[in-house]
């Protein structure tokens, strides 16, 4: 389906919907079988990481072509850290998240690859003594009501519009206890919201407890998401650009809190932002995505002292210091994102790319590893450690 | 584009003061003047339809500018920038205050009469999503108000929007596409050509990189800056981006509340903040390196509510270094530094060295957020 002008054809169009429903058929009926534990459960390759992502591929099935969002994305969450995603909008941070949760937009999106190894514990050891972890793309929709919510729980990016405006705060946070304690009572589960809430910093929480979301202000608003967020007592929190929408000083209340809870809950977070200056304040490791793959990953003071991938070092050049020099133009990165429809199996970064090379025309790069924890796709740094 | 605001009538009748004296001559370079502009909404009315009581959105705010600079408006969302750059093309009708542009005094304008100025003063606007048409071309958007004032003669447009399409870094066969086909930095650089297309003087820039990618915003802002130099124009840059402010700007005013807490030049500012509020903003700007552990000024609660704004110093609530003065009386600007000005009572020497008269004394306000806001009920 290759596009030459700007729009296609009827007879392509047609082409592209007759392949989609016949995917989206497929893989919804992939679903709905019924698995056996078995199945849906892998061993992970190490006890001390809390999701492990293997080549995760997700895709869309839209109407002007298979959008391939998550293209082929490994990386792992070990227990007790911040890891941060970072990439320019659509490269497919938010929808490796929502791969997570299993909340991808059915029947269009899709898991169609890869494994997500969650390390929920609770599932016994294989003979090895390695933990055996739920498949997260492959587990049933009732096995993962139990997870989602409980063990991994997600802050969104806009406090407005993700609580239900005509319930109580209360309400809303009493439910995940109703949900996933069978049978607490209304009191214990009201006495556990308000303990949430005062953790989160909200003075008179049992003012808040009754108030409606539109008495809140935007950076209250937040934390009722993340007071929400812990409720369940997660082992995962997924925080989704969780302070784009507030003012600087707003969000650097929010991003303390959430440094606070880390340390004081022992949960990992996995935090997804375009802000590199957020990222260096809270991440341990870092995980920079380029349109749906991962380009670079390593330690939080590997990308920022050390960065290799040639996108990696454009995208911290072009953000404005504030002890930068002003009177240099600013360093931009020419061209733009390409688009995610059929994108060729060379590297994506090459037509924006400055220190491209004959060889980039090529397959898209295999990954290097360059250190033990610093791991980067270009053929710049090929040969100089071992390919992995 | 242009919402004139309809006002009722009784609006004449708000509490202000019209400060006399203001008539100064202004320098030959001076593009823009305002002073103690006031920009206030009614939001209650009694039986009759009366405002009875105001949102202070922009509250005696005073500035000039220069040809061929830039000044910085920065603060927290609801401080009123937006509102001040609005009021100052006259989109608002004007409470109280006084604004000269090239030193003629256009507050009192009518509609027809601020229609010759229109072209002199352009807005840029945040979203450039919301803010084209999407049912016409992009030639079409940019022409429009090229033809709208003749700003060159008709056998010429098509050459010269090419022209502006070309400087904004705009291929020319993009004449006849649509908005929609274009990413977020492409339709920026339209809304910039749209604005530069009928050669204002002044341009009003609405956080114009706030919406775009890190990469695209480093396009964008060169774009403005090299667009400032060859065509020598004077910019306000509303922002709350404070790195984006401290690259482009000359000058910075910071906003809290519609009022001016501190004005001063760039490297200054940035160099030495002296309000409380602005190094609490300095310092929450997170540095992309991870071994900078800054020593944060968290400031505690929210914005108030600006219907509702703290008596004397509206920062005093959240302010770390309050005291009982503050409260109680609202702060005059002192010129701390040569060119650099603050409104608060610690660098006022009057109130500092009468210690016995003013209670200057550490305080605590008493939590004023929502909850104290509720209980009011």
């Amino acid at each position: 389906m290759k596009q030459k002008g700007h729009y296609l054809s009827v007879k392509e169009s047609r082409a592209i919907i007759r392949h989609n429903i016949k995917q989206m058929k497929y893989y919804e009926a992939e679903k709905r079988k019924p698995r056996t534990l078995a199945e849906y459960t892998a061993p992970m390759r190490d006890n001390n990481n809390l999701i492990e992502i293997d080549s995760l591929k997700t895709c869309f099935f839209t109407d002007t072509g298979t959008v391939m969002s998550v293209n082929g994305v490994s990386f792992d969450i070990p227990k007790g850290k911040i890891v941060g995603v970072v990439g320019e909008s659509g490269c497919g941070k938010s929808v490796t998240s929502l791969s997570i949760m299993q909340l991808v937009q059915a029947p269009q999106g899709q898991v169609v690859e890869g494994q997500i190894r969650f390390n929920a514990g609770d599932l016994g050891q294989t003979e090895d003594g390695r933990n055996i972890g739920y498949d997260i793309a492959k587990t049933p929709t009732a096995e993962m009501y139990r997870i989602r919510g409980k063990d991994i729980t997600m802050i969104f990016q806009e406090p407005m519009t993700s609580l239900n405006p005509v319930f109580t705060i209360g309400y809303q946070l009493d439910e995940v206890s109703f949900l996933h304690t069978p049978g607490i009572s209304a009191g214990d589960a009201k006495a556990h919201s308000i303990e949430m809430l005062k953790k989160v910093g909200i003075s008179m929480p049992e003012h808040t407890y009754s108030s409606y979301p539109h008495e809140l202000s935007g950076g209250m608003r937040q934390r009722v998401m993340i007071a929400m967020a812990l409720v369940g007592d997660p082992k995962l929190i997924i925080a989704d650009e969780p302070t784009t929408a507030l003012d600087v000083t707003i969000q650097a209340q929010i991003l303390e809190l959430l440094k606070d809870i880390q340390k004081k809950q022992g949960c990992s977070i996995m935090l997804i932002t375009h802000d590199l200056g957020v990222i260096a304040e809270m991440a341990d490791e870092v995980v920079v995505m380029y349109a749906g793959r991962v380009i670079e990953k390593g330690t939080a003071s590997e990308i920022f002292h050390n960065p290799l991938h040639p996108y990696t070092i454009g995208l911290q050049k072009s953000k404005p210091m504030i002890n930068s020099d002003v009177n240099e133009p600013l360093y931009s990165i020419p061209g733009k994102v390409p688009s995610p429809i059929n994108l060729p199996n060379s590297c994506y970064f090459k037509s924006r790319c400055n220190k491209c090379l004959a060889k980039c025309e090529g397959e898209y790069p295999k990954g290097v590893q360059v250190s033990d924890t610093h791991w980067v796709s270009c053929y710049l740094y090929e040969g100089k450690a071992d390919t992995k | 584009m242009i919402e004139q605001n309809k006002q009722n009538p009784q609006t004449d009748s708000v509490p202000v003061a019209k400060d006399g004296g203001v008539a100064t001559a202004s320098s030959a370079n001076e593009v823009l003047r305002v002073e103690h502009l006031k920009k206030y909404f009614p939001i209650a009315t009694d039986f009759f339809g009366r405002p009875t009581a105001y949102l202070r959105a922009v509250d005696d705010i005073s500035f000039s500018l220069e040809r061929g600079k830039t000044i910085g408006i920065v603060g927290e969302s609801g401080c009123g920038k937006t509102t001040l750059g609005r009021t100052i093309l006259k989109l608002y009708d004007i409470t109280g205050g006084q604004i000269y542009f090239e030193g003629k005094n256009i507050t009192d304008l009518s509609k027809s009469q601020m229609k010759k100025y229109r072209t002199d003063m352009q807005l840029i606007f945040q979203d450039p999503y919301s803010s084209l048409s999407p049912r016409m071309t992009v030639g079409n958007i940019i022409k429009e108000a090229v033809c709208q004032h003749n700003i060159v003669p008709k056998e010429e447009v098509h050459e010269y929007v090419v022209d502006i399409m070309k400087k904004c870094g705009l291929r020319p066969q993009f004449y006849d596409r649509y908005p929609h086909e274009f990413s977020g930095g492409q339709r920026q650089r339209i809304c910039i050509a749209r604005a530069l297309a009928v050669k204002p003087k002044l341009v009003i820039c609405d956080e114009p990189v706030s919406a775009l990618d890190v990469s695209i915003q480093a396009q964008i802002i060169n774009l403005l800056k090299e667009l400032q130099k060859n065509m020598g124009l004077t910019y306000i840059f509303i922002s709350h981006d404070l790195s984006v402010v401290k690259y482009i700007t000359d000058r910075i005013m910071v906003m809290y509340l519609g009022n001016m807490m501190e004005m001063g030049d760039t490297a200054g500012i940035f160099k030495n903040p002296l309000h409380p509020y602005t190094q609490a903003l300095f310092s929450a700007v997170p540095a992309p390196d991870p071994d900078i552990k800054m020593k944060r000024i968290i400031l505690e609660g929210d914005i108030p509510s600006p219907a509702n704004p703290p008596s004397g110093c509206k920062f005093h609530t959240r302010c770390s270094k309050c005291m009982g003065v503050c409260a109680a009386k609202a702060p005059r600007y002192v010129e701390a530094e040569p060119d650099h000005y603050v409104a608060c009572h610690l660098y006022d020497s009057e109130i500092m060295d009468h210690g016995e008269e003013y209670d200057i004394t550490p305080y605590t306000p008493p939590a004023k957020s929502s909850e104290a806001i509720k209980s009011d009920e």
